[in-house]
């Protein structure tokens, strides 16, 4: 089989086979995809750094693990997920104070003012920064890289109704914070 | 639909991926809701908005040092097959005739060699490569840099399996060393070293000090490998550990039951 041509499945089921250096076509498929998780996850590029080769650290040493008949991507984004949290045990925790926005942002914004913070990417950034890693994840997981429900549910370890309604809590709780420093920034 | 259905199925609305009879529905929904209808609105231009975001490029260092993790891990995986092929036959009469052939072989090449003086000359250049790399795995593995370490780890490969130097190098490693993908790779190339005694203690007492699971994991692995009875005592506790990851003591009960 041409490599060009070859699914993630085939490559990973010859790597779990013995053909380690196939991992290479998947780090280039996937090494910036990783690594703008991380980064969105923990804003530290060097971190994420640290992370991504991690995680395909862990790709060659479970790769026996590997089953062809489900999802790579699933497989490979609860890899990254465990390696993010193990890391994050390490540090000092994500702890943010949701209920603090969620009572400042207690008024919905008008149409008016919504049109006009809808450019202003540089405040969005700030407030993906500010949601809570749970919320954060599961909206880079969706947004950024493009993930179906069920891989998504397969990564997180939960049923696909339950990721329909993070994902809509979580734009919810973005919104809440995005509104939240607008304010704070005009007053 | 209703107002909750409604929430839970806007992502898949802005991505096109509702049914046709579901979109109906849901169009159906917003345009006598006003509430829905205002909420799909405000959040539908962060959900745009998310992804215009512009998307980090990792530094050109990650490339460089995934492709020695990898170099590395290939020359582990590569020098652990060679030394696991077996070429001893499994039937007793072949057994015994291999037997007799290599002895009938061994005698003859006696006779042909015990005049002649060792050659000096070679055994002084082997052990002076024997010497480099040694010095160049032991130095690597005191650099700064975590790859520059993992360059280390395959050089240690290269060394001679009696090296108590280097093999004191990696057990150092393994218990010391803040990169968990060094001290991984330094768990795989304790395999190069299997035959010494002090191989298989350094890695009875290192399990109790790890607490990262992958490498708690690849010293159960090992210990499995070596077929350490000793290992057991420990494992047991680690099987037992509340505060060990799950999958951890999976892998310990694991090797208790290959070890017995």
């Amino acid at each position: 089989m041409r490599v060009l041509a070859a699914t993630d499945n085939n490559l990973m089921e010859q790597v779990s086979q013995g053909q380690v250096a196939q991992l290479a076509v998947l780090f280039e498929r996937h090494h910036r995809a990783l690594f703008r998780y991380f980064v969105s996850m923990r804003r530290d590029p060097e971190l994420a750094q640290d992370l991504v080769q991690e995680v395909f650290f862990r790709m060659l040493r479970f790769r026996t693990t590997y089953d062809p008949a489900g999802s790579f991507t699933a497989w490979m984004y609860r890899i990254a997920h465990n390696a993010g949290l193990d890391d994050a045990r390490k540090q000092r925790p994500d702890v943010v104070d949701i209920e603090r926005f969620l009572n400042l942002a207690s008024i919905t914004p008008g149409p008016e003012e919504h049109a006009v913070r809808g450019q202003d990417l540089e405040l969005l950034r700030r407030a993906l920064d500010q949601l809570p890693a749970d919320k954060r994840e599961i909206l880079v997981l969706s947004r950024f890289q493009g993930m179906k429900y069920e891989d998504i549910a397969a990564v997180l370890g939960c049923e696909l109704g339950t990721v329909k309604v993070r994902v809509y809590r979580a734009i919810r709780a973005l919104e809440q914070i995005y509104f939240t420093i607008e304010k704070e920034k005009v007053s | 639909m209703t107002c909750d259905e409604v929430k839970i199925s806007l992502a898949d609305y802005w991505c096109h991926a509702l049914s046709e009879a579901d979109e109906f529905a849901f169009g159906v929904h917003l345009a006598s809701c006003d509430a829905c209808r205002v909420e799909a609105s405000l959040l539908e231009a962060l959900w745009k908005g998310l992804a215009l975001l512009p998307a980090e490029e990792p530094g050109s260092d990650l490339r460089g040092r995934f492709y020695e993790t990898l170099g590395a891990y290939q020359q582990g995986l590569e020098s652990r097959r060679s030394k696991s092929w077996s070429w001893w036959p499994r039937q007793p009469a072949w057994q015994v005739a291999a037997s007799l052939a290599m002895l009938i072989v061994g005698l003859g090449l006696g006779y042909g060699v015990r005049a002649e003086k060792p050659h000096e000359e070679i055994t002084q250049l082997r052990e002076e490569v024997a010497s480099m790399r040694q010095l160049v795995a032991l130095s690597l593995l005191q650099q700064q840099s975590a790859s520059e370490r993992l360059r280390g780890v395959s050089w240690a490969y290269r060394a001679e399996s009696s090296d108590t130097q280097v093999l004191s190098a990696l057990v150092s490693a393994i218990n010391h060393d803040p990169n968990v993908n060094v001290r991984l790779a330094a768990v795989d190339a304790l395999h190069a070293f299997a035959a010494s005694p002090v191989t298989r203690q350094a890695v009875v007492q290192a399990l109790p000090q790890q607490t990262t699971p992958i490498v708690q994991v690849a010293l159960i692995d090992l210990l499995v490998d070596l077929k350490e009875p000793k290992g057991a005592g420990e494992l047991r506790k680690l099987a037992m550990a509340e505060s060990a990851d799950i999958g951890v003591r999976q892998r310990a009960q694991w090797a208790l039951e290959k070890l017995q």
